[in-house]
């Protein structure tokens, strides 16, 4: 099996997020940056699917200089290689380039089976580079899926459990195929200590903007930045939403005990009724 | 090119539209369609849904795209890429919006490629720049930031929205049907749904609820659930969960709300014994009103809540969900 992982460095959205002085995008100087956690079930699942079945792992992302160390944490869980298409435009580029360029590349690792991405990318909550990449790619994809049934590489194809509204589906799709993948699909692994030392050792291909024929996908140099992109952010603001913070509490112990309990019950439903307006 | 707006029809399980879609009609009247001088129309894709044009249209839709297929009636969403872009290409509208579900999730981004249009998902506001391009804003960053992006000169201009970001209100059309066969040969289908489960339930679906009961690690059992799940009955409201009680077993992925679940609007969000990590408020952080019932006092939800009671869930929820139960019982 010939597994690809598409992979992203994010912000860590569990900091402070504060916006910058041009008012239209993220303060990214004390910016902590890490592993999509999305692409972490992807990783464990490709590396759960090599031990079944043999064959190599290869993490593919496309980012600035910093990206190579979401690269490693891969590298380090056990994937066999990487490629890095580098260049400090492509944090601005739209969804759709980034696809198309990760697409491009992937084609020329030759052949594939599967191609994992996570279902998110947190920081900019987007869920389409991973099917643009299918698109791209002309292969099939299945989204969110919570539970790989059954592989068969003999067959070529895959049965997934998929999440949909309101239930969830069992699909075949034929391989190759692109997965992309959420939050308890698995449990991934840590990095251990030998696992960081010899990744260091792995392969890691990097592809610099120049090494892409950008006319021939169709995108410019620009098309790649923040002036080409189909969409373009204008502002970004902190929303201030002012609670009102009115806590019942007991009157001789922090929580309502005896007869305070049905009486603070009584107060919230007049709360939600009379001044919240809810009920 | 047309100047016309068009909102597919986001359908449930049992055939019945999603209430975002009205929201979604409602909002380009209200916002888009005069300012672009064009025609508010609905989509409706799938297999025996004609019958549902006459609902399009008592929310301002004036024309009716249908596309039938056996192939559309699994949600299959290779057959909805394929119908909903020729239907793109033959009639060039301006702009196509959806409910953001998972199922727009995972076939918007496809047909958005194929027909070369941008797209945003999960919009919370819609507007038109000056020079009639699409604007919109979105949550990013666990929701701690509220964008605002503007399509540039492409067309058409896509977008997903948020459930219960808009107000639906009828404005009663008797509209246009446009019945359009689409062509699907089975090697355009690579996707074959083996089998759809659905989840039985008489309460509204998470996403859409106007209500939310939520449940959190303090639970401390699948069994205690049934608390949260009585008390989303009494107020009408769906259940949903934190990502530690779900990690924990307690109760199905599908019930998360969160960062790594999902992101909800409701008017009354009622958080039980759910501490109030960065994690889940960037699923529920937009509730119009947020209620907390926690028994330890310095829990962080406290302190972003509107209404709270410091309490130990046993001995609140009963008496709580009996009061609403009576309260209810009066509208």
């Amino acid at each position: 099996m010939k597994i690809i992982v598409v992979i992203s460095q994010t912000q860590d959205t569990e900091a402070k997020i504060g916006v910058a002085s041009s008012g239209d995008a993220i303060d990214t100087s004390a910016m902590k940056w890490i592993l999509n956690p999305y692409d972490e079930f992807a990783i464990e699942e490709a590396l759960r699917t090599k031990e079944k079945f043999g064959g190599e792992v290869t993490l593919v992302t496309m980012g600035p200089a910093r990206a190579v160390e979401a690269l490693r944490t891969g590298l380090a869980m056990g994937a066999d290689s990487a490629v890095h298409i580098k260049d400090d435009n492509f944090g601005l580029s739209d969804n759709y380039a980034i696809g198309k360029v990760l697409a491009s590349e992937i084609k020329k690792l030759g052949e594939y089976d599967l191609i994992l991405t996570g279902f998110k990318i947190i920081d900019q909550e987007s869920v389409q580079v991973g099917i643009h990449v299918a698109e791209e790619l002309g292969v099939p994809h299945v989204a969110l899926v919570s539970k790989i049934i059954q592989l068969d590489p003999d067959q070529k194809k895959v049965t997934c459990q998929k999440e949909i509204d309101g239930g969830h589906v069992v699909v075949e799709v034929p391989l190759p195929a692109l997965i992309t993948c959420p939050d308890g699909m698995n449990e991934p692994r840590y990095a251990s200590l030998p696992g960081i030392m010899k990744a260091k050792k792995k392969p890691l291909k990097e592809v610099g903007i120049d090494d892409i024929n950008l006319s021939e996908l169709g995108l410019t140099r620009e098309a790649l930045g923040k002036d080409g992109a189909r969409v373009k952010t204008t502002n970004i603001r902190v929303p201030q939403i002012e609670r009102k913070l009115k806590i019942i509490t007991g009157k001789d112990n922090p929580t309502v005990k005896g007869d305070e309990v049905r009486e603070s019950a009584d107060e919230l439903l007049r709360l939600l009724r009379e001044e919240a307006k809810v009920i | 090119m047309s100047n016309d707006v068009w909102v597919v029809a986001d359908l449930k399980l049992d055939g019945t539209i999603r209430k975002v879609t009205f929201e979604a009609l409602s909002e380009a009247r209200r916002k888009l369609v005069g300012k672009l001088n064009g025609t508010l129309c609905g989509v409706l894709l799938g297999s025996g849904v004609s019958g549902l044009a006459p609902e399009l249209g008592n929310y301002g839709a004036e024309k009716v795209f249908v596309a039938e297929s056996d192939i559309l009636k699994d949600s299959n969403p290779d057959g909805y890429t394929k119908a909903l872009t020729e239907l793109i290409n033959k009639y060039e509208p301006d702009i196509v919006i959806a409910g953001n579900t998972n199922f727009t999730e995972d076939y918007f981004p496809r047909v958005a490629g194929r027909v070369q249009a941008g797209l945003t998902m999960d919009a919370i506001d819609m507007d038109l720049t000056d020079d009639l391009r699409l604007k919109i804003q979105r949550y990013s960053h666990s929701s701690k930031v509220i964008s605002t992006q503007e399509f540039l000169d492409h067309k058409p201009m896509m977008t997903t929205v948020r459930p219960n970001s808009f107000k639906p209100e009828e404005d009663p059309k008797t509209p246009e049907i446009i019945n359009e066969s689409i062509a699907i040969s089975p090697d355009e289908i690579p996707t074959r749904v083996v089998e759809i489960k659905t989840k039985k339930s008489d309460l509204p679906a998470l996403t859409e609820a106007d209500r939310v009961v939520a449940g959190g690690r303090g639970l401390g059992s699948e069994e205690n659930f049934k608390h949260i799940y009585e008390l989303a009955e009494a107020f009408r409201a769906a259940p949903g969960a934190t990502r530690a009680a779900v990690d924990a077993g307690y109760c199905p992925y599908d019930m998360q709300i969160g960062q790594t679940g999902k992101a909800i609007s409701p008017s009354l969000y009622v958080g039980v014994a759910v501490s109030g990590a960065i994690q889940h408020f960037s699923g529920m952080g937009s509730s119009k009103v947020i209620v907390a019932i926690n028994k330890d006092p310095d829990a962080p939800i406290f302190k972003k809540c509107d209404y709270g009671i410091c309490g130990d869930l046993f001995d609140v929820l009963p008496p709580l969900t009996e009061e609403v139960k009576k309260l209810m019982a009066q509208d």
